[in-house]
């Protein structure tokens, strides 16, 4: 019911032990070398330009083989060549499962056949960001999984229009907002209005009213919900090799104001049209 | 009857779960914390059979608390309950810690006293 990683699709199907999935993230993570330690491994660098790589790391937020390029290190052709000798020499979790032993290689490919099944739902459809963001694949990734989680969690079927760049947000009833930090800065936002609220507070504890709850508890829910979307998106970035930082969300009332775009920071808003004639907003807070 | 400590940031989330737990007549609420420095705190005083735990919460998080409760009892049965589940590097960080699994958010019901009643 939610974006997995492989090994951990197995150990709830029964498929592996605990103690075995571990061994195999260890095989991964002594075969699956980092861009540096490829480079090394390739006699690209030598030890000192790696070490001068990383100490520019530590000054500026650049990937290895970037800043290698930058420091003329390395051409554009050899980085190409390192990242090829990655994908080719990557070793998945499942075949260092079989490759341990833990796993069968026709148990792999029938576990792969029903993972994928498991997680066709959260295949990313194709929406439109605008050119000029960064990581407009995790964005995307964001605004598909609002909509896919919305039906799917809360019962809400919607439609949207394409994303739009602002300075500045109405929260509507209220805000629930989630920080990302990491590779991936900015902040995640989901305007809701109240009769969204309510049909959230529904799903999530389950009930078929939820009249009488305290404000706290509905307000609750909807941090949940984000929190939910966010972890998800998170995960499914991952997959896509890009990792980055949740924080806990926090709730903005209409009361406290609009929202506005800090400095460094665009608004990329996709107006949210809910099946009962409600409309909420997404809105992606992203810094450059 | 097992007792389950529940450790969320989210009174949605405890109440989901404690419904989930108490309607199966197997397991019992021991307690909520709802971060990890109470759950350290509450797992000394109500002494849970198993402990349920999120991971992405403020004063203290999921992973820093399983540090801690591992090391004060390696025999702790701790599942985390958590939207970060699938994030492949947060996931093995768990079990090395100790978890004994993770189940990602959204849960479902069957799938929560399944891994349970499995431990």
């Amino acid at each position: 019911m939610a974006v997995k990683f492989f090994g951990q699709f197995l150990l709830e199907h029964h498929a592996v032990k605990q103690e075995d999935l571990l061994k195999a993230i260890e095989l991964q993570e002594t075969t699956n070398l980092k861009f540096g330690a490829t480079a090394l491994a390739m006699g690209l660098i030598s030890l000192t330009s790696f070490e001068r790589v990383h100490n520019a790391q530590r000054l500026e937020d650049l990937k290895f083989g970037d800043m290698a390029i930058k420091l003329g290190i390395l051409t554009e052709e050899q980085v190409k060549q390192v990242l090829i000798r990655q994908k080719n020499n990557h070793l998945y979790i499942g075949e260092a499962l079989v490759r341990i032993g833990a796993l069968s290689s026709e148990d792999l490919k029938h576990y792969l056949d029903a993972f994928k099944e498991d997680q066709a739902p959260y295949v990313v459809d194709r929406i439109v960001i605008p050119a000029e963001v960064s990581h407009p694949q995790v964005w995307e990734i964001c605004a598909d999984l609002t909509f896919k989680l919305l039906l799917r969690v809360a019962g809400l079927a919607t439609r949207t229009t394409a994303g739009q760049i602002s300075d500045t947000l109405d929260p509507l009833f209220q805000a629930a907002i989630m920080p990302f930090k990491g590779t991936v800065q900015g902040r995640y936002a989901l305007c809701v209005t109240e009769a969204t609220r309510l049909a959230i507070a529904k799903a999530i504890l389950k009930e078929d009213s939820v009249a009488g709850e305290a404000e706290e508890v509905l307000n609750d829910t909807v941090l949940e919900f984000v929190n939910i979307i966010c972890g998800n998106i998170a995960a499914k970035s991952a997959q896509l090799g890009v990792s980055f930082e949740i924080d806990p969300p926090y709730m903005h009332p209409s009361s406290a104001g609009s929202l506005n775009a800090q400095p460094g920071e665009k608004i990329l808003t996709f107006p949210i049209h809910v099946a009962d004639g409600d409309a909420i907003i997404l809105a992606l807070f992203i810094k450059d | 009857m097992k007792k389950v400590l529940i450790v969320d940031d989210s009174i949605a989330v405890a109440r989901q779960l404690e419904k989930i737990l108490t309607g199966s007549e197997e397991f019992e609420v021991a307690g909520h914390a709802k971060n990890g420095a109470e759950a350290i705190k509450m797992k000394q005083t109500t002494r849970p059979d198993l402990i349920c735990m999120d991971m992405n919460m403020p004063v203290m998080d999921g992973l820093t608390a399983l540090r801690t409760l591992m090391a004060m009892d390696p025999n702790a049965k701790v599942v985390m309950v958590t939207s970060l589940g699938g994030v492949g590097d947060k996931f093995a960080e768990a079990l090395r810690l100790g978890a004994k699994t993770v189940i990602s958010k959204p849960f479902d019901a069957d799938a929560v006293l399944q891994t349970l009643r499995d431990l």
